[in-house]
């Protein structure tokens, strides 16, 4: 059992980082605005992590060693003093205000614009990020920021954080849809028009859902940059974005389980594959193919899931009357 | 009759109650076409005040412009004295103007009873951190708001139907719940576009008791669009004639039906 969670820490991490990006993505998507911004604030995030601890706090990462321990299995370990929570915690909170304030300035002009077209301008906004920190001497240039210290021996350490903060994000999204707010992210997804005709503000509550989405992602960011130990401008790309939407997607786009599960299975099935594609007697081509076709197997996941599923995996009917909490006397006395 | 003679005319014989709405040279232009050409009347408090005329004149376009879902060619709409033509739809509906739709407009996934809740937005005050953490007054809001929502789907009769979606209603039901909806934000003016569309006589009749009913129970002023002739004649006050965009004719009931332009653009040809 230890063995496996040695082995398996980075994965089950990472899942769980993956659901919370499904979700970073499904919170404007619960108000109706498909946006793809959500690898850049991750970027933004990671940046603010990788940045802080190493050239802020006065930390020396030098001394954390890697170990391998050979075994049946490879066993990553960290020795050395370990970076210390509090100071991760602060960078999660300084990620959070930048994103959020990001996420203001850019939402306001951008989510007036509906469906292709604010998908391209938050397409745009990630891959302006993405040239920006490449030039930047501040994000490391080109070849990024190296030796983000880490915070736990081991990468399921990382779980200390992760777990809290994903019952944290699912318990905000899940009160979140049966409050007043979420009603009125749910009839701008509906009808726009009719939603405003009702009295809702459909640009602070765009830019809300956007927002909320954006600090997510920031918050995710942080803890990805030293969990992978390195930040550069591949990290957070445009095709991140296009993996988030098919967790959405394939595990459902119409409650927070959706994102959840999906961002949690779908992230660890390319992981599952890549062990079938170790048996023996197995052709090259599609060993090849389980090994190395992850993004082919998400589009053809998207176009079957959309085709057989097209609500999702997980459908809201499974839970009714979703939105009101309260179950009126009137409807009880019947 | 001009439309200017028409407004001089109504002015005279109306009561004077204070006015509500007032239309000023209310234009609307789509490409070359004229919907909506300078277009000016006053509801009054708490009468109930019919718009007819031939389909294309313009109603629907005239509603949009009230309710700040189309923006104004030229011309004002003031409401209770103040200027309203540049607000937005929910600038608008928070100050007590409420509207249904003549293709009905439900929020089709969600159930009847969430329909209503939706509309009852402006008048709860819980935010995200009050209602993520079920904090007292979002907590009580949260309780009595689906209250007040069965209120209204009982009232409108559809509490039976509370939890159903809203586009598996049958079709009289889902106008039945839009007309609930729009109650929902406890209005002062309730703009109801072609109610009773695609309702037999019989319908019509029940639904013209409604109105009326509601009329007097929450004390609304009533700007409805109706073609049905006789339903409207027998629930206005007064009327508005619309073709081709211009106001042909204003004034109460009797006036209106024997008014020769009238007859001539609409009810000559029933
Ligand atoms: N968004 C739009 N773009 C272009 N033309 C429009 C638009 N909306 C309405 N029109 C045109 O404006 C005119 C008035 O339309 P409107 O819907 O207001 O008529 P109406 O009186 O409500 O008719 P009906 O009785 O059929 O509902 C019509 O000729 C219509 O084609
Ligand atoms: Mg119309």
């Amino acid at each position: 059992m230890a063995v496996f969670f040695a082995t398996y820490g980075s994965l089950i991490v990472a899942m769980l980082l993956a659901a919370m990006l499904a979700l970073s993505l499904y919170l404007p998507l619960l108000a109706g605005q498909l946006s793809l911004a959500s690898p850049g604030f991750y970027a933004l995030g990671g940046y603010v992590a990788a940045i802080i601890s190493t050239r802020v706090v006065p930390f020396d990462s030098g001394a954390q060693a890697y170990i391998w321990r050979m075994g049946t299995h490879e066993v990553a370990r960290f020795s050395g003093p370990l970076y210390p929570v509090s100071l991760l915690i602060v960078e999660m909170l300084v990620a959070g205000v930048l994103s959020a304030v990001l996420a203001i300035v850019l939402g306001l002009p951008a989510l007036r614009l509906r469906g292709i077209y604010l998908l391209l301008a938050t397409i745009a906004f990630v891959q302006i990020l993405q040239v920006v920190t490449q030039v930047l001497d501040l994000t490391g240039g080109a070849i990024g920021i190296f030796n983000i210290p880490q915070p736990f021996a081991s990468q399921l350490g990382y779980a200390w954080v992760v777990v809290p903060l994903l019952l944290l994000s699912a318990g905000f999204v899940y009160r979140l849809e049966r409050i007043r707010i979420g009603r009125a992210f749910t009839a701008i997804r509906e009808d726009e028009l009719a939603a405003a005709a009702m009295g809702i503000n459909l640009a602070y509550h765009k830019v809300l859902a956007f927002t909320m989405g954006a600090v997510l992602a920031g918050i995710v960011g942080v803890i990805s940059a030293h969990s992978i130990n390195t930040w550069n401008s591949r990290q957070g790309t445009f095709d991140a974005g296009i993996t988030y939407l098919a967790f959405v997607l394939i595990g459902g786009s119409r409650t927070f389980l959706g994102p959840i599960i999906g961002g949690i299975v779908l992230y660890a099935l390319p992981e599952v594959l890549r062990g079938l594609a170790a048996i023996p007697g197995l052709p090259l081509a599609l060993a090849q193919l389980l090994k190395d076709g992850r993004l082919i197997m998400y589009g053809l996941l998207l176009v079957l899931g959309t085709i057989f599923f097209p609500q999702g995996l997980i459908r809201p009917n499974l839970f009714r009357h979703r939105t009101v909490e309260a179950t009126p006397r009137k409807i009880e006395q019947q | 009759m001009t439309a200017q003679a028409a407004a001089e005319q109504a002015a005279q014989v109306g009561p004077a109650r204070s006015v509500v709405l007032q239309a000023e040279r209310l234009t609307r232009r789509f490409g070359g076409l004229l919907a909506v050409n300078s277009v000016s009347f006053d509801v009054e408090e708490g009468e109930i005040f019919g718009l007819i005329g031939p389909n294309g004149a313009g109603k629907t376009t005239l509603f949009n412009m009230i309710t700040g879902l189309q923006r104004l060619s030229s011309g004002s709409v003031r409401y209770r004295g103040s200027e309203i033509s540049k607000l937005r739809p929910d600038q608008i509906a928070r100050r007590g103007i409420a509207r249904t739709f003549q293709n009905i407009r439900l929020f089709g996934n969600l159930s009847a009873l969430e329909n209503v809740m939706i509309a009852q937005h402006v008048h709860l005050r819980s935010g995200v951190l009050g209602g993520v953490l079920g904090l007292p007054l979002s907590r009580r809001e949260e309780q009595h708001a689906p209250e007040r929502a069965c209120e209204l789907l009982d009232l409108v009769g559809l509490l039976g139907r509370a939890y159903q979606e809203a586009r598996t209603l049958p079709y009289g039901d889902q106008r039945r719940l839009e007309i609930a909806r729009a109650l929902a934000l406890e209005p002062t003016l309730l703009l109801l576009d072609e109610p009773a569309a695609g309702m037999n006589p019989n319908e019509k009749h029940d639904l013209s008791t409604f109105i009326r009913g509601l009329h007097d129970r929450f004390k609304l002023t009533v700007l409805l669009i109706e073609h049905h002739v006789p339903l409207v004649l027998g629930l206005c006050d007064r009327i508005a004639v619309l073709n081709f965009g211009q106001l042909i004719a204003l004034g109460a009931p009797e006036q209106v039906r024997q008014d020769p332009a009238v007859i001539d653009a609409y009810l000559g040809a029933e």
